[in-house]
């Protein structure tokens, strides 16, 4: 996989959290082009969060993060995420990259209200804070949120749909170039995580960001993706252009993945669950981690662990039977045509 | 709203109102009535027996003899003017002995409960930052020893230590006997190293409940995704510390702070005897065993009084320090 103008190189990352051989990232490399949305779907468990963390060099203790995480700056200059000095690091964060966690409800200090995040957030970046918080009006503004009531309410006062939007304007006031969302939409309603999306990707396009959308709603990322990846068992199995993922993907995990997601206009017999379950970090199981729950597995799936290769332009998948894949799994319905998603509003 | 502080106010005048109805009705209970005793002293001395009838109303401010209905009525119609009525061990008013005896305990109760809380607050959050380190371990361990040794056995040991066998302290008295009574350095002086042991008993074994809640409390704030997004935003060790997990710790702890404030007014009856520290509780003591009913009646129902205001000022405060609870709802503190 290239990318031609790369804003995150993560090579190899990996999170252990007993120092051995037990990963709940299992050695990724991933390279995030500069302007795209990237939509990274997987199970509960299957190493997301993890992912996510290590972009930021923020995996919860006692977890230890190895490999190399490169972030090229605009101005062209390149840092190891991974070696910067703690002050480094709390720069970085939050300027550069900054994240939206699962649950906006629990992100905000019960006892401070919405402004105080912002301003206290401005003052730790030796950021002024008088235009700051014009920023963030704007922000909220965007959002459909009325500034003024927000930033005067204590988190409880607001609507779950309402402080994820103040969150993420919370995330985006120091101007970073990178939003990574961690389950952004999970706590929400349907009708509410699609005015969400929307909102996104408004943002998106007015302030030039790099998003990085992790959830494991398949249909949901699908629609704002530009390009999306797919994890199962703490590694990335498949990863490519979004129509190329959906259309004709290659590792059976992901065709088996989309005939399990609910369709309104698809008939209900034709959805078919995944049998079994994931692997957990201390059991992965040798060769394909896949293999155990796949129709089309092998002996050799079951010894060798495949290696990402290249199926289409800008397509990878970690199959051994990839094109076989594409033959003998077929997918249930067509999902060529977008759905459209319901648009805008103020769904508080 | 205000609807609410009104309902709330009445409530704390009808419970003190019932609160001095029943201690009037106990003292009646009492066997020997609250009189007889102190008439058979009386009389045995020669006293006409009028003039003990009219002593005895003058010192509970009712007349023995008149129905108990109308007893009740005058006895509270004088505590609603304040009017205790007359020692009958002391020969004093009883309003002037409790006025000179409160400010003591006030005094010790106040400093000892809220030196248990800092010490409390500040070694359990210590102990949730090194949550599983041998320090927290060790601490937790002495804390639950700390608990289980009452107050008094500490009094008495460090009384016996510090006072008896090494001399460093005084052993009675809120003051030293050669010193003025006005507010001067030596009094302030004497008076400190008076209630250096009253307090150091009162507070030591409350430090580990305290402590433990503290604990408990700060390693739940700290498990929050809102302390760990606020690393993330970059913001300074020292707000996190205070802003974030030590606000939010502490909250839950400030209705028991002004409750204990109450009840433990009522634990000085023993503390300030071991002491022999003239405050409340040490006049309260007295006057039981010296039969003293008006005595007993006023500091019971000032302790009562003090217990039931805790409790109204925390229900009254707590939805002002934290905005999650508006005021008026079922929130009440008791």
């Amino acid at each position: 996989m290239t990318t031609d103008d790369p804003i995150i190189e993560i090579n190899d990352a990996a999170v252990t959290y007993d120092g051995g051989e037990t990963f709940v990232l299992d050695h990724v490399s991933m390279s995030i082009e500069r302007g795209e949305i990237l939509g990274i779907v997987g199970e509960s468990g299957s190493g997301k969060s993890m992912f996510a963390d290590s972009m930021l060099d923020a995996i919860p203790d006692p977890g230890r993060l190895s490999g190399e995480i490169r972030y090229h700056r605009d101005d062209g200059t390149t840092v190891d995420v991974l070696e910067l000095s703690d002050d480094e690091l709390r720069e970085f964060r939050w300027e550069e990259v900054s994240m939206v966690f699962q649950g906006a409800m629990s992100s905000f200090n019960p006892t401070m209200k919405i402004g105080g995040h912002f301003r206290e957030t401005l003052k730790a970046h030796d950021a002024d804070v008088t235009s700051g918080m014009e920023f963030a009006r704007e922000l909220l503004s965007d959002l459909y949120l009325d500034p003024e009531r927000v930033l005067t309410s204590y988190p409880h006062e607001l609507s779950g749909g309402m402080q994820q939007r103040a969150l993420i304007a919370l995330s985006l006031v120091l101007e970073p170039e990178v939003l990574v969302m961690d389950e952004p939409t999970a706590a929400l309603d349907l009708l509410m995580q699609r005015s969400i999306l929307t909102l996104l990707e408004d943002l998106q396009e007015k302030y030039d960001l790099t998003m990085v959308f992790i959830t494991h709603d398949l249909p949901l990322v699908a629609e704002l993706a530009d390009r999306m990846a797919v994890m199962y068992a703490f590694q990335l199995i498949e990863v490519g252009d979004r129509e190329q993922l959906i259309a004709n993907s290659g590792h059976p995990y992901t065709r088996a993945l989309l005939n399990a997601t609910p369709d309104i206009e698809a008939p209900l017999e034709e959805m078919r669950p995944i049998e079994g379950q994931s692997p957990a970090p201390i059991n992965v199981p040798q060769g394909c981690a896949f293999a155990p729950r796949c129709p089309l597995a092998t002996e050799e799936c079951r010894v060798e662990d495949p290696a990402s290769t290249q199926l289409d332009d800008d397509h990878a998948v970690a199959c051994h039977y990839a094109e076989d894949a594409r033959d003998e799994i077929a997918l249930h319905f067509d999902r060529s045509e977008e759905t459209v998603p319901v648009s805008g509003g103020d769904g508080s | 709203m205000s609807n609410y502080y009104v309902r709330r106010t009445a409530r704390v005048f009808a419970t003190i109102f019932a609160v001095a109805t029943l201690t009037f009705g106990l003292i009646r209970l009492l066997p020997g009535g609250p009189f007889t005793q102190l008439r058979a002293q009386l009389l045995r001395q020669g006293v006409p027996a009028s003039e003990v009838d009219a002593r005895i109303s003058n010192l509970q401010n009712i007349d023995p003899n008149a129905p108990l209905w109308r007893q009740y009525l005058d006895y509270m119609g004088a505590v609603a003017q304040g009017n205790f009525g007359e020692s009958i061990s002391l020969g004093e008013p009883v309003a002037q002995i409790i006025a000179e005896a409160v400010p003591w305990t006030v005094f010790v109760v106040l400093v000892s409960t809220i030196l248990m809380f800092a010490v409390g607050i500040f070694l359990g959050s210590l102990q949730a930052y090194w949550e599983g380190s041998r320090f927290d371990k060790a601490f937790s361990g002495l804390s639950i020893g700390l608990m289980s040794v009452p107050f008094y056995v500490v009094a008495v040991i460090s009384l016996y230590v510090f006072a008896y066998q090494w001399g460093w302290l005084p052993t009675a008295g809120t003051v030293g006997t050669n010193v003025e009574k006005e507010l001067s350095v030596p009094f302030v002086l004497s008076a400190l190293e008076h209630s250096l042991l009253p307090i150091f008993s009162y507070t030591l074994g409350g430090i580990g409940g305290q402590a433990l809640a503290m604990r408990g409390n700060s390693i739940q704030v700290l498990g929050n995704d809102y302390v760990r997004v606020a690393r993330l935003r970059g913001l300074p060790d020292r707000r996190i510390a205070t802003r974030y997990v030590a606000r939010n710790a502490i909250l839950p702890m400030y209705t028991g702070f002004l409750l204990l404030l109450g009840f433990r007014l009522s634990g000085t009856v023993i503390l300030e005897q071991i002491f022999s520290y003239t405050g409340l509780g040490y006049y309260m003591f007295a006057a039981l065993k010296a039969n003293d009913y008006p005595l007993m009646m006023a500091t019971f129902l000032i302790i009562t009084v003090a217990l039931i205001v805790g409790v109204y000022i925390a229900d009254l405060t707590y939805s002002k320090i934290d905005p999650r609870i508006s005021a008026g709802g079922s929130d009440e503190a008791y």
